[in-house]
């Protein structure tokens, strides 16, 4: 691509991130032209609304969670061992300007708890509701923290590596079992994802 | 006789100066509107407290189509996702591949060739036109009109007829790569190579096309624009202030209608939109007219990118050179992307294996229809209807 104004759009994301990681005493990293700013979770709430409030991100793209764990039932192992947590992401957004930066903090795998930002962000509703059905995190004063997608009664919280993929335990995939030529192709053989004309 | 009289008199005088302490209240009655209503767009229920013609309270019921992709994705492997989430919003499915799929070469750091990414932005505004103008048909329907229905979903078809000579698919194209856009046909074979670009005659039949949607959606104007009914159902209805919707992280053509000019092709670079000449329609009032406007204006501005598109789309190869089996280094990124229904993005985690160790969805509707217990508060029941329709939202991309 010719055009890039990825560079200038890198450079101002990089200086917002770092003036709120900044205002808010956290840390901050920018990948990837995806900016990201740590904060201790106590002051999960008064980030967020500094956020809002000082540098203008009125916009509550969404919340979700991470579960960093070096168990995993499925999917692949970390390659290294990282310290057991749920990290939180939240993504908020300027509207002016299109920035957005992700907020993330740390929770206890032993009990995770964290305050629940609909104060701030009406849309953090439903959000919130998710992660807590999906990880089983518990948002002090969510005014609703009831399941959102999965039936009521629902044991578990699918979204954990310890919660197994049923499909995957009563059929081990991508394995032998499932790999069929496709019709007049020569057998073993994976498809070539090479530019014929290069 | 005139005692009689003197007698109601004095029961008239008598009532007139009862004062009533005690408020008479009609019960309220819960009403359930779906999963199965047509005006839900899939299977979306709500629960409702109504207290004569107005709702209270209402709590959607959300889940009934929930597949858990999330969770899939971590048991599979990067070229494997775009099945999956080409699944969310099927009206534009297309749409739905590209976000992700840059999220993937950006971790890999793959340069995608230039008309590749000419060829994801066509066919990615094509989506948005048939999204569109599915909404032109079915919003009109739901508040009484059937006509525009045979218009918008008849110019849809031939959308959707040139959008499945290139993919081979309708709704589920699954047609990026990593790297680029499926090459041709018949060339991943290890018998056969065969080396095909788009479709002979696409390109010009598409700008023709375009010709056909711009003069459609001066059709679907006049019907519905001047049509004293649909006026009265939608002006001033289901007004939202545009800070509520950014609250609620209202994105697309419903946060526009409420006057906020915030277009993700213009303030990103994922595909090459910043070289075409185009206009962001936004809404004065922020009611359920403006998002009926807003869509239609939007569908003429897709239809002109991507006649400039198709004029200055460059010749070369269809997909940069990757590895047969593509491990993305460890790091993460977020992508979003302007699809049909709003902001759609991926923050993808890799730890370097052959999937994501954690791929979250966020998807336009869901953040859309969050704000329907905000909205929804006091609305007359017929109302419902017209709020809800005019948030353009599908079940499939809601649940996930």
């Amino acid at each position: 691509m010719t055009a890039s104004p990825s560079d200038t759009a890198a450079t101002s994301v990089e200086g917002l991130a770092a003036a709120l990681s900044d205002a808010v005493g956290g840390s901050y990293e920018v990948a990837h032209g995806t900016a990201k700013v740590r904060v201790e979770k106590e002051r999960w709430v008064e980030s967020l609304r500094a956020a809002r409030d000082d540098f203008g991100l009125i916009f509550f793209s969404w919340l979700s969670a991470v579960d960093w764990s070096n168990q995993v039932e499925v999917g692949d192992a970390l390659t290294e061992t990282v310290e057991e947590r749920y990290e939180v992401v939240a993504a908020v957004a300027d509207i002016s300007t299109g920035l957005i930066v992700l907020l993330s903090t740390d929770l206890d795998k032993a009990n995770p708890r964290l305050a629940s930002l609909v104060g701030v962000y009406a849309g953090a509703n439903w959000h919130e509701r998710e992660a807590h059905e999906m990880f089983g995190i518990e948002f002090d004063g969510h005014p609703q923290l009831i399941k959102l997608y999965l039936p009521e009664g629902f044991l578990g919280h699918p979204l954990r590596k310890s919660y197994p993929l049923l499909s995957r335990e009563v059929k081990p995939w991508p394995g032998k079992v499932d790999v069929e030529g496709m019709p007049g192709q020569a057998d073993e053989d994976e498809p070539s994802t090479e530019n014929p004309e290069a | 006789m005139t005692t009689r009289l003197s007698a109601d008199q004095d029961l008239v005088r008598h009532l007139s100066e009862v004062s009533v302490s005690v408020e008479l209240q009609t019960p309220d009655m819960t009403l359930n509107i779906g999963p199965q209503h047509p005006s839900t767009h899939g299977v979306l229920r709500l629960v409702a407290t109504v207290d004569g013609e107005r709702a209270f309270n209402v709590q959607p019921v959300i889940g009934y189509m929930h597949r858990g992709y999330e969770k899939l994705a971590e048991v599979r492997t990067y070229p494997q996702i775009t099945t999956l989430v080409n699944r969310i919003d099927w009206v534009s499915g297309y749409a739905n591949e590209v976000p992700f799929i840059i999220a993937a070469e950006r971790l890999l750091g793959v340069e995608v060739p230039e008309r590749a990414q000419f060829i994801r932005l066509i066919l990615t505004e094509m989506a948005r036109i048939a999204s569109h103008l599915v909404f032109n048909a079915s919003y009109p329907l739901e508040l009484g009109a059937a006509t525009p229905l045979f218009f918008a979903l008849r110019e849809r078809e031939r959308v959707l007829d040139l959008l499945e000579s290139v993919t081979g698919g309708r709704f589920h194209p699954n047609f990026n790569r990593i790297g680029g856009v499926k090459p041709a046909q018949g060339a991943g074979s290890a018998t056969r190579k065969v080396i095909q670009d788009l479709p002979r005659g696409f390109l010009a039949e598409t700008r023709a096309a375009m010709d056909k949607v711009l003069s459609t959606v001066n059709e679907l104007e006049a019907l519905v624009a001047g049509n004293e009914i649909i006026l009265a159902r939608t002006k001033g209805i289901g007004l939202i202030p545009p800070e509520t919707a950014a609250a609620y992280g209202m994105s697309g053509p419903n946060l526009r209608a409420s006057g906020v000019g915030f277009d993700l092709r213009k303030v990103s670079d994922y595909l090459p939109y910043t070289q075409f000449d185009f206009r962001v329609p936004t809404g004065a009032n922020g009611d359920c007219w403006d998002r009926w406007w807003v869509r239609l204006e939007e569908t003429r501005q897709s239809a002109s990118i991507i006649q400039q598109a198709i004029d200055s789309i460059p010749s070369g190869p269809l997909l940069a050179k990757v590895p047969k089996i593509i491990k993305i280094p460890k790091g993460e990124i977020y992508v979003r992307a302007e699809n049909p229904k709003g902001e759609m993005g991926y923050y993808l985690v890799s730890d370097g294996g052959l999937g994501p160790y954690r791929l979250k969805i966020r998807s336009a509707s869901f953040s859309n229809l969050s704000i329907l217990p905000w909205i929804l508060e006091g609305a007359l029941i017929p109302d419902i209807i017209a709020i809800m329709g005019s948030l353009d939202f599908v079940l499939g991309d809601v649940d996930r």
